[in-house]
This record gives structure tokens, sequence and C-alpha cells, in this order.
């Protein structure tokens, strides 16, 4: 018998029809990427194919914009590393810890990401002004850290659900402290899985806008909140078009070093947790 | 090849039990098991054995009772202290680390020096035949390989106590067989104290030193595997391990020896088990083994024998098991040579006799 199956009208139709509807999906997940980047080549959101492309843009990218880019980087990169940190032993403990009242707790983490930035942002300022924490790095930073923990909680929580609990007893009745499990089996079991919601939640805190809105200041701003305000201001100015194209390119980069690192295996479909 | 450096540990299980809400998992069990002995727990699931082998290794607190290795008491410890070497229906072998680096971890934890370390790795990859495989993943092992593994890991560190729960159901039927003789010799070369759980009474058989059969949440009977196999001393017991016929009788002591009475006019002498089964007028079942029933051709004057009509001829390769009518017990079943039944016509009759009975009290049927 061959392996082929017969290819009916029918099929045929069927499966082209699936062809389409996955190419519509594709090109209206990439089209705003892709017009971004031909734009950031022209300086004008308005592409035109017979005009030149060029790195002009890039060239008027005022200090400015470069100081609020790495402000930026800096403060998401060390919020998603506090969260993690803090997360993942939190997530353990819920989990492996049948801690009462889990349910509640799992639950009450997720507020940060239900509730509007808006109003995040707005309790966090009320908080922040008494104690000097608005307009400043530790204050941008703070704030990154409350949206990112919730996203760290529910990606940890998920991960230890998936593992099985016997490499632990294993990993116990052979003599190892909670400690010692912790680092030298499930750590590394649920790696691949952390390296993703890592690249999850770096990618949330450097595009994060609405809560940064109020807790920034001039002393502190975040890139979208100066790309925001000269739109406003100005317009779209050939550099805010350069500089989105940048944070694409950022974008691009964590994901491709994650995806090498963890191989194609992890970063297609949700195989999270290495398996024996 | 002595791979023990320790002496290896009496254990005593002293009126442990389990409750789970209203659900008594296991009851009052106590057991003395010897240094180097093999022991297997035998039971249907939910029968208690895992829960007990889950209290020995510590990751289940008992409600109450002790537990002792030699004179040390342990079940107030946590897992990581208790010395027990685990290996776990799936083997839970770590997948990120290799071979050797999985069969090492115990020592690791215990403080070796990487030379010792090195050399005991070596000395039980050559116990549990893996020579040279020590570098590779588990995911590039086979299921029997990976199941070995396990075990060597479990021995590595000189364990008081290794806990076996089910490590052969994931194995297919032929690596089974192999594998249940390997582990066996393993256990004898280590001299090493082992409880072994399983639900199925072949393994627990030809494993065992001595086997636990249980039943819901008690311990049925305790002996060696002829024992519970030719004298079993409960119903469950002449049930659970091997193929029995069980006919209903009543004990009959008035001639002073035990006789089994079927229905109006039929006394069989008959073996009874449990110290306790004496009493005159006592229901019980009549067991009969399949291989104790002897098929001879039907002979008028003959003494001892029933009238049996053959129902059906079921064919396994070296046995045939024949189905008979027979003539005041019965539908029940015997075990032949093929060679020796194979021409036997269904539906033709035939002397059945009995060679060996016993009787278990009846609580059912």
């Amino acid at each position: 018998m061959s392996t082929r199956s017969r290819l009916t009208p029918g099929l045929f139709f069927g499966r082209a029809a699936l062809i389409v509807y996955l190419l519509i999906m594709v090109l209206w997940l990439t089209f705003p990427v892709l017009l971004i980047l031909l734009a950031s080549f022209q300086g004008t959101l308005e592409v035109s194919f017979s005009a030149p492309f060029n790195l002009e843009a890039y060239k008027t990218i005022p200090p400015s914009y470069w100081e609020a880019f790495w402000f930026t980087i800096r403060a998401a990169l060390l919020a998603t590393g506090i969260a993690l940190v803090v997360a993942i032993p939190a997530a353990w403990a819920m989990v492996r810890g049948k801690l009462a009242g889990r349910r509640a707790m799992s639950n009450l983490v997720l507020i940060p990401d239900v509730v509007p930035q808006l109003i995040l942002g707005i309790a966090l300022l009320t908080v922040f002004i008494p104690l000097r924490l608005s307009n400043n790095f530790v204050g941008v930073m703070l704030a990154l850290v409350a949206l990112s923990l919730s996203t760290g909680l529910r990606f940890a929580e998920a991960l230890l659900e998936g593992l099985p609990d016997e490499y632990e007893q294993a990993a116990q009745s052979l003599g190892a402290n909670k400690l010692t499990t912790f680092r030298l089996v499930v750590l590394p079991l649920i790696a691949p899985g952390i390296a993703i919601a890592a690249l999850f939640i770096f990618m949330q805190n450097l595009i994060t806008f609405e809560l940064l809105f109020f807790i920034s200041g001039p002393s502190a701003t975040p890139i979208s909140i100066r790309l925001f305000s000269d739109i406003i201001d100005r317009g779209i100015v050939p550099y805010a078009v350069a500089m989105a194209g940048i944070l694409v390119y950022v974008a691009i980069a964590f994901y491709a070093l994650v995806a090498v690192s963890l191989g194609p295996k992890y970063m297609a479909g949700s195989v999270m947790t290495r398996k024996g | 090849m002595n791979t023990s450096n320790n002496v290896a540990q009496p254990v005593h299980i002293d009126r442990v039990r389990k409750t789970f809400g209203e659900f008594v998992a296991v009851r009052e069990m106590s057991l003395d098991i010897a240094a180097g002995e093999f022991v297997t727990f035998l039971g249907p699931s939910g029968c208690g054995k895992s829960t007990t082998l889950k209290m020995l290794s510590g990751l289940l607190p008992q409600d109450s009772g002790e537990i002792r290795f030699g004179h040390k008491r342990i079940d107030m410890l946590p897992p990581n202290k208790r010395n027990i070497g685990l290996v776990f229906q799936n083997y839970a072998l770590f997948p990120h680390m290799s071979v050797a680096e999985n069969i090492a971890f115990g020592l690791r934890m215990r403080g070796w020096s990487r030379a010792a370390k090195d050399k005991r790795v070596d000395q039980l990859l050559q116990l549990v035949r893996l020579e040279g495989l020590g570098g590779r993943k588990p995911e590039q092992l086979s299921g029997g390989q990976q199941q070995r593994v396990a075990v060597a890991r479990a021995l590595a560190f000189n364990p008081d106590l290794v806990l076996l729960d089910e490590p052969l159901s994931n194995l297919d039927a032929k690596l089974r067989e192999q594998v249940r003789l390997d582990l066996r010799d393993i256990q004898r070369e280590a001299n090493q104290t082992t409880i072994f759980v399983t639900h199925d009474q072949v393994e627990a058989l030809v494993m065992s030193d001595r086997i636990v059969l249980m039943n819901k949440g008690g311990v049925e009977q305790v002996g060696t595997p002829y024992e519970l196999y030719a004298t079993p001393t409960t119903e469950f017991g002449a049930r659970f391990v091997g193929a029995n016929n069980l006919v209903a009788a009543t004990l009959d002591m008035s001639s002073g020896t035990a006789q089994a009475r079927i229905g109006a006019d039929l006394a069989l002498p008959i073996t009874t088990c449990a110290a306790d089964l004496d009493k005159d007028g006592t229901t019980i079942w009549f067991c009969v083994r399949p291989e104790h029933l002897a098929l001879r051709p039907w002979n008028k004057e003959g003494e001892g024998q029933f009238a049996g009509r053959v129902l059906d001829k079921i064919y396994q390769g070296t046995t045939v098991l024949v189905d008979l009518d027979v003539t005041g017990l019965g539908t029940i079943r015997a075990e032949r040579a093929a060679l020796e039944v194979g021409d036997l016509p269904i539906g033709a009759y035939i002397g059945v006799h009995i060679e060996r009975s016993h009787a278990v009290a009846r609580s059912t049927g």
C-alpha cells in the first residue's frame, strides 16, 4: 500500500484552503513588523518602492533616544532577572509545598496581568512618590518587576506542574536535600522553559508603556515613552521610525539567542521541559 | 565480586498504619526482613503495597508504627537521610545527566572523592552489564538498559535497603523474563536487603526469598514462593497466586482427619493450610490446582476417579488447558502436557483423578 494518500479534489481544495488560511494569518502577524523594518530605511511610514532605501534615518537618531534605549534595556534585563529569581523558588514552593490556599495564591499573583496597567501605574505611583521612586531608574525597574513577576510565576508554575515529581523524589532518596534537589535536578530540567519565559518577560518589559507612563519622568524615560511623546509632539519623525526598527532587531536577536541555545525543538510548540 | 562494603541490615516494620481520610491504605502491618533477604510485596492494585513502600522510603509519613534498620529507628527521618535505594516504575533517571552521573548522584551527595566515585561507577556498570555506556544519556538507552541504570544508581551508595516499585512493568514480556532473573542475580551478588513490589504473581514466585501477600491494606500470608503456591491459607491467596479450581464444600472432621464434604454424598480427604481451620462444619473451598488433576481413560471399576466430559481445550504450546464437566464437582480446569492430551476429542468422557488438594476458609459464594 502506498504511504501517500491519493489526492482527491476534495482533499486538494481542503489543503489549499488550509494553506491560504495559514498564509493570511502569518501575513497579518508579520505585516506590521515588515512595514516598520522597510519604513526604517526610508524614514517614513509611507513606504514607496520607487524611493531609495538607506540608513539616513538611523544616522539622525538623537542622543536622548539612545539614552532612553539603553535605559530601557538595562531596566528590562534587570527586572526580568529579578522576577525570575524570585518567581521560580516561589512557584516551586507553591506547586510542591502543597501550601494551604495555593489556588488563591496562584490567582492573586495574576492580578497585575488582569488589572489594566493604567490602574496598576496609578497605584504604584501613589506608593512610589513618598518613597522617592518615581522619575528614576529604580522606580521604573521595580514597576517592571511587578509586571514580570506575575508572568514569571505563571510560567514557572506551569513548568513545575508539568515536571513529574519522581525526579525530585529520586534525588531525595539518593541523599539530596531540598535545596540541592532544586539546584541539581529541578532547575536544569525546567531551564528550557525558563529561557523562553525570560524571552517573553524581557520583550514585555522592553515595550511596556501604560504602566511606565506614570512612573517615568524627565530623568527616567524609557524608549516607549520617548517615542510616544515625540510622535505626539512632532509627528512620525524619521528617527522615531528608525528606533522602532532597532527595537525589532533587539527582539529578533533575543529570540535567536534563545532559539539557538535551546534548539528548535523547544521554540516551536509547547515543549518546555526536558524529558527522558 | 562482592560489591557491598557494608554489612546488610535487617529491617523491622512494626505496626505501621496509614489512612487517607476514611480509607485504610495499610492496617497495622508488621514484618521482619532478614539482612540480605529479597522480599516481595505482592497484591492487586490498591492493596497497600506501594503505600508501604512510600512509607519505608520516607516519601509518605505513616500515621503510626515504627520502622527500624537494625536497631536504628528511621521512620522520623526525611527521605534523604534514610539511606534507601529506590527504583521507580518509570526509573526517573535524570535526563540531563549521563548514565555515569546518574549512578554517581548518591555518591556525590555523600561527598565521595572523584577517584572513588569513578571506581564505584565502573564497578556498578560491570555489575549491571553496561560497561562502556557511562557516557551516554538515558534517552540513548533501551528500556531494559535504563532499568539497569536505575538499579545501579540505587545500589551505588551501599544503601541499607533497596526498594523496587514495579520496575519491570514498562518492559515487554520477553525482556521482562530476562530482567527479572538479572535483577535477582544482581541482588544476590550485592547481598542487598531488598523489597520488591509487584502485582505479577509470576515475578514474585520467580524472584523472591519470601513473599508478603497483601490485600485491602492487610497481610494475607507471608511465606516462601513454594509455601504461598502449595499451601495458601486464605481464599484470596488461593485465588490470587497461580490458577486454581475452587469448589464450595464443608469441612468434615468426624472421621478424625479433615475431609471436604461436597454436596450430599461426596467426601474427599483434604489438607488444611491455615492453623485455625479445624472446626467441623466450617464452610470451605475445596481447591485443586489444574496441574494436580490427572486425566486417564475412563475405567468402570476404577477407584477414586470422577467421570469428566471434555468441554473445551486451550492450546498453550507446552501444555493444554482442558475444561471439564466433572460429576459432583462442576466445571473445572486441568492443565496437562500437550503430548498427553493433544488428541483428546471435545465431548469425550475421561477419568479425572485428584492428585492433591487443599482447603481454605470460605467467606463468599
